[in-house]
């Protein structure tokens, strides 16, 4: 079952904050004891050719890089033993995140929309087909901005396994075919400004590339 | 608010007459949040206040389900409203309603009941911002497309809903919805 175009045919995109050890102390965060989930539409896909953009009024805007399985098929409520079944494939993506608008979000209690939703804060791979990830708890993920290295990490350092999440996930929310799951991102997020170019890899399995462009 | 308060639920929490609200896993205090929608026609994206009602195909009459203590505590801890607002069976919505039918969204009444018993009873004169600044606004940082719906806020009188109750709403000589809650298994 194809799910090249995952982007165009998924409703939704659900996310997981705070899911590395390391990446929820940096931003001096308490450690989850369950789920913390937030979603992004559709509208914030872009693709290898496009460019991300600062929202406007933003004045930090960090890179997020994070593994994404994709739901090859309609489920809820199912268990952590069958959530491997529902996944027919994977993506690369940068979780954009403006995050002064979180922190005031934050501050005030307020939603994390104009944090996580923007147009252009989902810069994604091309599908990456089952068999590139035989075991998706172990799969090393970096990401650089001008060359420099700045995150690089595991997912064997997931405090919530994929399985978990997808079966918690639908527990509350009905997932659908080409639907996105967001697994959370490895400590080293920082900012980046207009003409920084922000690469990330799976090694051996997909890179990417992505312009960072102040909005006109 | 200095400037609008934006949340997005994602299209699977839609429901249409005939399906039942289920209160959430966990739930103790759902409330009833009626409100006007716009439903948008055609793409659009950074707008101007004055383009915004070219893009509005017609309306509908929604119920903006909240799980208001889950809102409570991600307030209290500065978490998304995720589990608050974007629920299964949390955006019950009537048919749609044709632009003709509401000539003018700044004027619309809009009431809704709680078995029977009156709990809101508002006018969208007095939204705090109209309906296009708000899709002009919201246009300036997320594309909106064609079927996309905007949610224009709730006035007062939201309250509780148990396992058992009939929330029925209207829009006087426009329209009528009538949703069950139930508990979720």
């Amino acid at each position: 079952m194809s799910l090249s175009g995952f982007s165009k045919v998924g409703r939704k995109i659900v996310a997981v904050g705070r899911n590395y050890a390391d990446h929820a102390k940096e931003l001096g965060n308490a450690l989850p004891s369950k789920p913390l989930l937030f979603m992004k539409p559709t509208s914030s896909y872009i693709t290898a050719g496009q460019s991300i953009e600062i929202p406007l009024g933003c004045s930090e805007l960090h890179h997020e890089i994070e593994l994404g399985a994709i739901i090859n098929n309609e489920c809820k409520a199912i268990s952590e033993a069958q959530a491997m079944n529902f996944v027919g494939g994977y993506c690369l993506a940068l979780d954009m995140t403006a995050r002064d608008f979180q922190d005031e979000a934050k501050k005030k209690g307020h939603p994390w929309a104009m944090a996580k939703m923007f147009d252009t804060s989902l810069p994604v791979s091309d599908v990456i087909p089952l068999e590139k990830i035989p075991d998706p708890a172990n799969v090393q993920l970096w990401c650089k901005v001008n060359e420099e290295m700045r995150q690089n990490g595991c997912t064997a350092d997931m405090i919530f396994s994929l399985p978990y999440l997808i079966s918690y996930i639908s527990h509350y929310f009905t997932l659908q075919k080409g639907d996105l799951i967001l697994t959370g991102t490895p400590a080293g997020v920082g900012p980046v400004k207009a003409g920084d170019v922000i690469t990330g890899g799976i090694p051996d399995v997909i890179d990417i590339s992505f312009n960072v462009t102040q909005r006109s | 608010p200095t400037k609008p308060l934006l949340f997005m639920k994602p299209s699977s929490c839609y429901i249409t007459a005939g399906q039942n609200i289920e209160i959430p896993l966990g739930c103790t205090d759902m409330h009833h949040e009626i409100e006007l929608g716009a439903i948008i026609s055609k793409d659009c994206k950074r707008i101007t206040e004055n383009e915004a009602m070219n893009f509005v195909g017609g309306y509908c009459l929604a119920l903006d389900m909240t799980a208001r203590d889950f809102q409570n505590e991600a307030k209290g801890k500065g978490n998304p409203w995720t589990f608050a607002k974007m629920f299964d069976t949390s955006l019950p919505v009537s048919e749609f309603i044709p632009k003709d039918k509401i000539p003018d969204p700044g004027n619309v009444a809009l009431w809704c009941k709680v078995n029977d018993e009156l709990r809101q009873n508002g006018h969208t004169k007095d939204m705090i911002f109209s309906l296009p600044y708000l899709i002009a606004h919201i246009s300036q940082y997320f594309t909106l497309q064609e079927g996309d719906l905007i949610l224009t806020g709730t006035p007062s009188g939201v309250g509780q809903v148990k396992s058992g109750d009939i929330i029925t709403g209207g829009i006087p000589d426009v329209t009528e919805i009538s949703f069950k809650v139930e508990q979720r298994t």
